[in-house]
């Protein structure tokens, strides 16, 4: 695909998730018309005579949906970002954000802090500190087995990472309170954006952020990461600069959405998948777009998880009911993106 | 008075997991070579390419690379002066011919910076000189090995350097596209490029080299000129094969006998 193509997919990208967010914002259990939202963005801007509207347009604009519509942004950014960056790293189309154990880290760090707090932010920075703890026993277990710095022993470092952390996560369930502890950790490990609350969003926003155009600038340098380690050292590439800092990125990106989100599947496996269909693999445009489209992707998710039914369905289950069928009728194209 | 070689290797040795790959390798390489590294299975002539790219680390010996050590190069620096070659191989992601070809570029750009239109400019005359222009939007998947070879070194070209490492770079292509390939590098070298090449093929040796050098057992047994250095004994000590030699139109081709037992 051309350049001029590429940047016309990714302006269109970036158009929809607007047009998404307004919709979002307006679309809900108390719908808002559009000349109202208007008036209430002009005078939230400019100033102007209020009204007993605007008053309940910042409970739920400002103080619900809002919040929610960033989180589902940032959080379906990361998760597709984190994915594609992974899959270059380790050469492999069907990896996904959790292959180095950062996925069950952050999840046995939850319900440990569910378990030993009621404190939310407790839980939330046991979630973040096991996210990076998982990773990094993967990555010793890694380098332990061998000197060398091979992506096999990586990903068998993060395969026992995230089956040890899997069965701690299993210790903690079968220890917590079965009327109260329990069921909030099964609840959040289906994931949610219910959580979400303003301050809270935006200070995570730039950590996330920060993570997600750092991945973007290295984007670059994952192409030729693809081609295996000696070939891209020997066209100039640190490799393992490069990578240490892509795991880092990652990690830090995915344990936020799993502090933020619980546990939200397929996002970072299929959205590459579709992106590399449809502009192809270089990852300049892959991380950059594939930010966008994860974005629309959990933010059309979470539509449909708080308007379909009665019963809010927790997240994670709706993008694997959406995820999957996506993934078998893209397999067969998708197929063509990777040899 | 001799010139300065642009890499000289000087007593290299190399062993992985207490099995010596490399025992006491002397080799320089001058501007405006072609050298084709000739050796058995396993001779160790891989593992020296890759010493020589900065891949890996000797156990002793230096290579020199213009007036410094390998070792005091980063990867970066080495792409601004070597260009590798490897056997033409898949990606794992259907990148186009174009995208294979920038990458090239990538080792010269800031963390920051993306390629510019000059970078893309050079990428095309990299393909034009090579002649597979036209398959610049092509996936490099669906290529031929013979187009993936050319789309490789179209690459090296890319990178702005005048010394190529090329490891086996005829290796699965069919006899049309070993006698193309060999023309390139041929042609190329006239214009003033310096090549090291692995190869099996001691025919290939004596069409395109101006300097053979061979190895046998972790070790160089001979290093000169390709009329001086294959000769029916060499490939007997090397090969564990007889052939003939003879000579047609002032060019010398190897004529080998059938043999049993593989090596």
């Amino acid at each position: 695909m051309t350049h001029t193509k590429t940047f016309r997919t990714l302006s269109a990208a970036i158009a929809v998730l607007i047009l998404l967010t307004v919709v979002s914002l307006l679309w809900g259990q108390y719908p808002i018309d559009f000349d109202t939202f208007m008036g209430y963005v002009n005078f939230k801007l400019f100033g102007g005579a209020g009204n007993d509207t605007y008053t309940l347009l910042d409970n739920i604009i400002l103080q619900i949906r809002l919040p929610r519509i960033l989180l589902a942004i940032l959080v379906g950014a990361s998760l597709a970002v984190s994915g594609a960056a992974f899959q270059a790293m380790f050469v492999n189309p069907l990896v996904s954000p959790g292959i180095l154990g950062v996925l069950a880290g952050a999840s046995f760090g939850a319900a440990l802090g569910m378990l030993i707090s009621e404190q939310w932010y407790i839980v939330q920075a046991m979630a973040f500190i096991f996210g990076f703890v998982a990773v990094g026993v993967a990555v010793l277990i890694g380098s332990m087995v061998t000197n060398s710095r091979s992506t096999i022993m990586l990903v068998l470092g993060g395969v026992i990472s995230g089956s040890l952390f899997t069965a701690l996560l299993s210790i903690v369930k079968y220890v917590a309170d079965p009327y109260s502890t329990l069921p909030a950790i099964v609840y959040w490990l289906m994931g949610s954006l219910t959580m979400a609350d303003l301050s809270g969003v935006l200070y995570v926003s730039i950590p996330m952020i920060l993570s997600i155009l750092g991945m973007i600038a290295l984007s670059k340098y994952f192409d030729l990461l693809s081609l295996g380690d000696e070939e891209a050292k020997a066209l100039g590439v640190n490799v393992t600069l490069i990578r240490l800092g892509a795991i880092i990125l990652a990690t830090l990106a995915s344990s936020l959405s799993v502090v933020m989100a619980g546990m939200i599947g397929w996002v970072g496996l299929i959205i590459p998948h579709i992106i590399r269909m449809a502009i192809g693999p270089s990852h300049r445009m892959l991380i950059p777009l594939s930010a966008v489209v994860g974005a629309i992707f959990l933010l059309l998710a979470d539509s449909v998880s708080r308007l379909t039914f009665s019963v809010e369905i927790p997240l994670g289950i709706i993008t694997s009911l959406i995820g999957i069928p996506i993934f078998i009728i893209v397999l067969k194209n998708a197929r063509a993106a990777w040899n | 008075m001799e010139l300065k070689p642009i890499i000289a290797v000087k007593d290299l040795h190399f062993s992985y997991h207490k099995h010596t790959v490399l025992e006491g390798v002397d080799l320089s390489l001058h501007r405006g070579e072609v050298v084709s590294l000739l050796g058995s299975n396993g001779c160790g002539k891989s593992t020296l390419i890759r010493l020589m790219l900065g891949l890996m680390h000797a156990d002793h010996g230096d290579i020199w690379l213009n007036n410094k050590t390998i070792n005091n190069y980063s990867h970066k620096e080495i792409a601004e002066h070597i260009a590798y070659i490897p056997q033409y191989h898949n990606v794992p992601f259907n990148y186009t011919v174009m995208e294979m070809v920038m990458m090239g570029r990538v080792g010269k750009l800031g963390f920051f910076a993306a390629p510019s239109h000059k970078d893309r400019e050079i990428a095309h005359e990299s393909l034009h000189r090579i002649g597979i222009e036209d398959l610049s939007s092509r996936p490099f998947g669906q290529l031929s090995g013979g187009q993936k070879q050319m789309v490789l070194l179209a690459r090296a070209l890319t990178q702005e350097v005048d010394t190529f490492i090329m490891d086996e770079p005829v290796s699965g292509l069919d006899y049309g596209n070993q006698i193309r390939l060999l023309g390139l590098i041929s042609e190329l070298s006239t214009q003033g490029y310096t090549f090291l090449k692995t190869t099996h093929y001691p025919d290939h040796a004596l069409m395109v080299s101006s300097r053979v050098v061979v190895m046998n057992k972790g070790r160089i047994i001979a290093d000169g000129k390709p009329d001086d250095v294959i000769t029916t004994s060499m490939i007997h000590d090397v090969y564990g094969i007889n052939a003939d030699l003879v000579s047609h139109n002032s060019h010398t081709w190897c004529i080998p006998s059938f043999a049993k037992g593989i090596q």
